[in-house]
């Protein structure tokens, strides 16, 4: 940017600000796509901001602020303003990522002992607004709010920017090596620094462009080095301009997000998913190549939204969700989620069942709807390979016996996780002889630990997987007819076998054994109870519940990393269940409701934050 | 920077809690012999299967069947290439996990100094004081051994959930001779029958909590048998 535009930028903010108190939520940028705002931040002044900072949500800000100068500190020591909001953002633009949180600032002074890495930027701060800069993060500070923010230009924009002036200044193309492969670390190739290594710097002359002769030319990467960081001062002073100089912040942008701020919950979060989709990368050949059809898509997916509140109760966290939905999308959802509940279902279901999910939909009506709606479209389309694609599934649709199809896989599912039991397997053992201690092996029964899954189907043609099941019989001696059920042997991790049961309009996979041999046609007595079957069966087309003690404590760690493992781990010795109900989905929305009730006398900010990151994780 | 084949040690004890250890050293009177180091996975199957069929685990590539074999060969083919190591075996078992090395040497320096090798040009670790350790010693009529302290380092890292499933697993020491035994050092050891071979046998926690534990020293008639 010339020293001009930055003058004119800098006159802009000075004339233009906004002098009145200003509220944290009213400095988070419109580009933000996902927003958790906590109301109550009261909750969290305990918490140490070491703490704070490991969360995945903070992750995305935190790199460069915290050097271990805060260490010990709580929220409280901070100089935050706990009467205002926490909000917490992510946003995608075409040209650039945003991620960052706003709140209320209560002591400055005791704001810059957490950032005490930023330094006044003088050109771009007023009078009123004061605006700091550590790296890529920037700090703002407009009356007794603040905005930490970090703006990236997208690599594919960094790119292109650079490929545009180095191509232009008649250079040819940097590149010349290809051939390198990038091979994901190993296990088997795991790096270990030690304390007497010596440092082998491997030449890597063919991976990078030599430097220029003329050190006054600059060469591609150190081009591209200085077109990202125009890039983002670019990017940031934009993104100012509108906030701070027009005024334009999310809430003033989207009245459903400001509408949301008013309720009366603990916290709120949103997510655009109509603007995640148009800045999706993956469609970036429909709107090259298919404009048309890519604007019909945005059409499509307007008005989609994902809106939330936290409530804290005593001895519950509940969350509202709400999935708003544009018309077209609205209809096939509508349609799709029309189905009624299956009781067959909760035979299946153990009383003692760890945990639990039914899911009622309807495919054959959604695929009618989707026909309905998404061909129209594609059918205007004027694209050789659109149109063929279009013939296909006009075909298809004419000569499929649909009635066959949707009558075998109609959509509604059930699942649970009945706990872990002893499989029968078998191992090798060494054995020695007295004489000699020469070994032989031998085999021998073992057991082991097994999560206990069962997963359901409904279905009106049990005649298609029983012809399935027959010929596969006939091909390998694995698969057996046991009368009420098939068994697949070692089907499962090679060891274990798992049972099909084709019985009562539903079609069941299952490890557990005592489920085929001894319920094929369900538990009876010991089936999922009354009260239990009826919430199930209340519900819209989902409906969730886990115990935690039971399903979280056993859950097998293995599968997981390391900082899924943490958060499992939060969740650990917490007693209580989380149930999840959906309400019927009409062609504007579904509301979910999640609740986690519990024992003891956890109320506080840390149980809230760490149900907030396993949301974040999942959404993210 | 190095790469460490020694995870694998770790990776091994960690998916198992069950796992079976057999070291076996047969010295013959020249000082010759023949080495055997044996792992049995197969009360373990499910879960070594359900660990081999991720992508990753704790931040890293889980690897395939597929490159486990190729650095099955690269250890067989570096430590065959080692002065005084020969017929060098691997038998790899993928269905029950039971992997099987054997091989033969003039004496046990050399035997140490091939492995040590081995290691350090599959790892590029090159100073790393568990490769200084000998735990082999000969002297024609003793033998004092121990256990090599790569493995028990590595054990060392393993998380708390890990390290009490090691309570399950067993390690066990065989030492043969052509000669009768005379006497040994460690308590816990049995002699055969025949009083060439003596086998001492823990578990694997045990083993970590005391490295010591498997050390002996075994002494040989000097009466010729």
């Amino acid at each position: 940017m010339s020293f001009k535009k930055q003058l004119l930028f800098s006159a802009f903010l000075f004339s233009f600000l906004n002098l009145k108190a200003q509220n944290s939520e009213n400095l988070i940028p419109k580009d933000a796509v996902t927003v958790f705002s906590i109301n109550n931040i009261n909750l969290f002044q305990k918490i140490s901001l070491d703490e704070l900072i490991s969360y995945d949500f903070m992750y995305e800000v935190h790199q460069e602020l915290f050097d271990g100068s805060t260490s010990g500190s709580t929220l409280k020591d901070s100089g935050l303003d706990f009467n205002q909001k926490l909000n917490v953002f992510y946003g995608k633009a075409q040209k650039s990522e945003i991620s960052g949180f706003s709140f209320g600032v209560s002591d400055q002074q005791k704001l810059f002992t957490v950032f005490d890495d930023f330094d006044l930027i003088d050109r771009m701060s007023t009078e009123k607004t004061k605006v700091y800069g550590s790296f890529f993060n920037n700090l703002i500070i407009r009356d007794n709010s603040a905005l930490l923010i970090r703006v990236e230009p997208t690599m594919d924009y960094i790119s292109e920017m650079t490929d545009s002036i180095w191509y232009a200044r008649g250079n040819e193309s940097p590149f010349d090596y290809f051939g390198y492969d990038e091979e994901e670390p190993s296990i088997l190739d795991e790096k270990v620094f030690g304390e007497e290594d010596e440092v082998i710097v491997e030449e890597e002359t063919e991976l990078f462009p030599d430097a220029s002769e003329d050190p006054n030319v600059k060469n591609y990467y150190e081009l591209r080095d200085s077109v990202q960081l125009v890039l983002q001062q670019q990017q940031l002073e934009m993104i100012l301009n509108e906030l701070l100089v027009q005024n334009i912040n999310l809430p003033s942008f989207d009245n459903r997000f400001a509408n949301q701020l008013t309720h009366n919950s603990e916290g709120v979060f949103y997510m655009d998913n109509a603007r995640n989709i148009d800045k999706a990368s993956g469609l970036w050949y429909f709107q090259t190549v298919l404009p048309s059809l890519y604007k019909d898509i945005q059409e499509l997916y307007a008005g989609n939204l994902i809106l939330g509140d936290i409530y804290l109760k005593d001895h519950a966290v509940q969350f509202d969700i709400t999935a708003e939905y544009g018309p077209g999308l609205g209809a096939i959802y509508k349609e799709m989620n029309d189905s009624k509940f299956d009781k067959n279902i909760l035979k299946y279901i153990p009383n003692n069942s760890s945990g639990y999910f039914s899911y009622n939909v309807n495919m054959r009506q959604a695929y009618e709807k989707a026909y309905e709606i998404i061909m129209p479209i594609l059918s205007e389309e004027k694209n050789a390979q659109i149109a063929m694609n279009v013939l296909t599934i006009e075909l298809l649709n004419e000569f499929i016996n649909k009635d066959a199809l949707f009558g075998t896989y109609k959509g509604s599912m059930f699942g649970s996780f009945n706990g872990f039991k002893k499989i029968k397997t078998k191992k090798i053992e060494f054995f020695y002889d007295e004489e000699t201690f020469e070994y032989g092996e031998r085999v021998a029964e073992a057991e082991e630990d097994m999560p206990i899954f069962t997963y359901g189907i409904t279905i009106d043609r049990k005649d298609i997987p029983e012809k399935i099941l027959k010929h596969f019989g006939r091909l390998t001696s694995k698969i057996q007819n046991k009368g009420n059920y098939w068994v697949f042997e070692n089907a499962i991790l090679d060891a274990a076998p798992l049972y099909m049961i084709n019985r009562n309009g539903l079609f069941i996979l299952t490890n557990d054994e005592d489920l085929a041999v001894n319920h094929a046609d369900g538990y009876g007595k010991e089936k999922l109870n009354r009260k239990a079957g009826k919430k199930a069966k209340k519900s819209g087309f989902m409906y969730a519940n886990i115990n935690v003690a039971q399903t979280i404590n056993r859950f097998p760690m293995d599968v997981l990393n390391d900082r899924q493992n943490e958060i499992i781990q939060t969740l650990k010795g917490k007693s209580g269940s989380l149930e999840l109900i959906s309400s019927k989905t009409s062609v504007k929305k579904t509301d979910f409701k999640i609740e986690y009730t519990f024992q003891g006398e956890d109320t506080s900010g840390k149980h809230l934050l760490d149900l907030i990151n396993s949301i974040y994780i999942v959404t993210k | 920077m190095k790469k460490n084949l020694l995870f694998i040690f770790a990776l091994i004890f960690s998916l198992s809690s069950c796992i079976e250890i057999l070291d076996d050293l047969t010295i013959h009177a020249d000082g010759s012999g023949s080495f055997r180091y044996n792992i049995n996975l197969s009360s373990n199957k499910i879960k070594v299967n359900s660990i081999l069929a991720l992508d990753s685990l704790d931040g890293q590539k889980v690897p395939k069947i597929e490159d486990i074999k190729e650095k099955v060969q690269q250890f067989i083919k570096t430590l065959e290439a080692q002065n005084g190591i020969s017929n060098v075996k691997v038998e790899e078992n993928y269905t029950d996990f039971i992997f099987k090395f054997s091989c033969d040497f003039t004496n046990v320096l050399l035997l140490q100094e091939g492995i040590k090798t081995t290691i350090s040009s599959m790892t590029k670790e090159k100073n790393t004081t568990e490769l200084n350790h000998n735990w082999i010693t000969w002297d024609g009529s003793k033998l004092t051994r121990s256990i090599p302290t790569i493995t028990l380092n590595k054990v060392k890292e393993l998380k708390q959930s890990d390290i009490e499933q090691l309570k399950l697993g067993t390690y066990t020491s065989i030492s043969r001779f052509d000669k009768m035994i005379d006497k040994f050092g460690n308590p816990a050891a049995i002699l055969s029958k025949n009083k060439q071979a003596v086998m001492i046998k823990t578990d694997t926690y045990s083993l970590k909590e005391n490295p010591d534990i498997l050390e002996n020293v075994i002494y040989l008639n000097s009466s010729k048998n």
